[in-house]
């Protein structure tokens, strides 16, 4: 397969999952509100209060974590590789030239954020810029400039503000099943019946679906590496470099103290090492990045 | 009936000013890219002298590395001046194969190793290589997009109506009218480390 296939056949795939993710958003919170009798309303609240929250921090997204991680700006003097390849892939891709950090730490890791090519930032750790070569740091920074490219923050903002939103859903139903809630008691027989069936249903998916949207979620952040892991060798045209880079980053078994449950997804591998290789299917389900033996052999395969 | 009519129009009138800035975009960019190709000719040409002038004490044994780097330099000038996509091609690959060689003469070499000057040289080298390597691509994708938007439908009917001609890439001359508005940028490219 060609990279242009494989592009296109992740951007497929990910877009099944998006708009399945997003079916059952909509219909785990139907059955919530209706099951508690206070129909879409309630879905309405729920979706502002999550939105606000997940707006926020997308708009300050690249500060934040920025702030977060304690970056700070890398200098073409300084990490002249790192400077000079990102510099090349923006021309290349004729997008704007991201702003770069780093982070003073050993661990192998980088991450990509900012809401859109104008605001992308790539950051890479120290650990990771003194033990790649130069075509392996191409390749780290065109996978991480095709999370921009994609628009993968954004994808995985909105993804987030959803999520909440079950969340929240869920929470509130659990809530007022407790203290007796629901206003359409009194109505009658007939639809009385389907309010007890959407009540006993609402209160299954209140307690299920915060866990099934969290696994659909982070689905979508796996896929998303492969769609990235493929667009950064569109850009670079160099699958070895890519393959190389992720072999040694994957030997490097120290975890990121910089990074955390938030940030996880933004990082080329997952900073927080907390299952190790040969994972069952069941473990892989909880994980933000695919396993990297699994992406090699996707690579190895253009 | 009045009220359809004028949506459709108003629909097509955007769909054409939007193909045919689309081309004029590209046509742009095309040009861009190929004059980025020039810069980066003009780097390399001054860069390499340079670099012979700080690695000549170590190398002096290395006959082969200074020919291949006079080479690669030679036929950096002449891609430059005739801007054949051929004499591109040609002064890629030459520096492509230079540096790696050298690279090994500094890894043997740990005096080399440990100038400062000769790193900083080769790194620039190295960039330069890449930049015109990603120029030279830009290149080739850009006129594809182009050359296709005006071949398939019914983007080609917009082309046809203001005369679009097809790209010809890299086979387009780096010097000219249509790199003159910054040729002034181009004329001395500094090498300052």
């Amino acid at each position: 397969m060609t990279h242009y296939q494989v592009v296109a056949q992740n951007k497929r795939r990910s877009t099944i999952i998006m708009v399945l993710f997003v079916v059952f958003i909509v219909g785990a919170s139907y059955v919530m509100a209706e099951g508690l009798g206070y129909g879409l309303s309630m879905v309405g609240c729920a979706l502002i209060i999550s939105g606000l929250i997940s707006f926020f921090s997308y708009w300050w997204s690249d500060k934040i974590i920025l702030g977060i991680s304690g970056a700070r700006e890398a200098k073409r003097k300084e990490f002249f590789d790192f400077y000079t390849v990102a510099e090349n892939i923006a021309m290349g891709q004729r997008m704007p030239m991201p702003k770069l950090y780093v982070i003073n730490d050993t661990a192998m890791n980088a991450f990509a954020t900012g809401r859109d090519p104008e605001h992308a930032v790539v950051c890479a750790t120290t650990g990771l810029l003194s033990r790649l070569n130069r075509a392996e740091v191409e390749a780290v920074v065109a996978h991480e400039l095709s999370h921009v490219r994609n628009y993968d923050i954004r994808l995985m903002s909105i993804v987030t503000i959803l999520v909440g939103l079950v969340a929240l859903l869920s929470d509130w139903f659990l809530r007022m099943t407790y203290f007796g809630g629901g206003r359409k008691r009194d109505s009658d027989q007939g639809s009385g019946q389907i309010q007890i069936i959407m009540f006993v249903a609402g209160l299954i998916l209140a307690i299920l679906s915060p866990l099934i949207a969290q696994l659909i979620k982070l689905t979508i952040s796996r896929r998303r590496e492969f769609l990235a892991d493929a667009s950064g060798v569109a850009m670079t045209k160099n699958p070895e470099g890519l393959i190389k880079a992720l072999e040694k980053i994957s030997q490097d078994k120290e975890p990121l103290e910089a990074a955390n449950k938030a940030t996880a997804h933004l990082y080329i591998s997952d900073p927080l090492k907390n299952i190790h290789g040969g994972v069952g299917m069941f473990a892989k389900m909880f994980m933000t990045h695919p396993p990297i033996a699994e992406r090699v052999s996707a690579l190895k395969q253009l | 009936m009045f009220i359809p009519l004028l949506i459709a129009v108003a629909i097509i009138a955007v769909y054409v000013v939007s193909i045919y800035n689309d081309l004029q975009k590209l046509k742009t960019q095309i040009m861009a890219s190929i004059q980025e190709i020039g810069n980066q000719l003009k780097r390399q040409a001054s860069l390499i002298p340079n670099l012979l002038e700080t690695v000549k004490g170590y190398l002096k044994h290395e006959k082969s590395i200074f020919k291949m780097l006079t080479d690669a330099r030679k036929a950096a000038q002449k891609a430059e001046k005739t801007g054949s996509s051929k004499d591109i091609e040609d002064a890629i690959n030459q520096i492509q194969q230079a540096i790696p060689k050298l690279s090994i003469a500094v890894e043997d070499n740990p005096e080399m190793k440990a100038d400062k000057t000769v790193t900083k040289f080769m790194n620039e080298l190295t960039d330069t290589a890449d930049k015109l390597m990603y120029a030279r691509r830009s290149v080739i994708d850009l006129s594809q997009t182009y050359n296709e938007k005006l071949v398939i439908f019914p983007s080609n009917m917009i082309a046809n109506m203001f005369g679009f001609k097809p790209e010809k890439g890299l086979a387009t001359a780096l010097t000219g009218s249509h790199v003159e508005v910054s040729s002034n940028e181009m004329k001395d490219v500094k090498v300052d480390l």
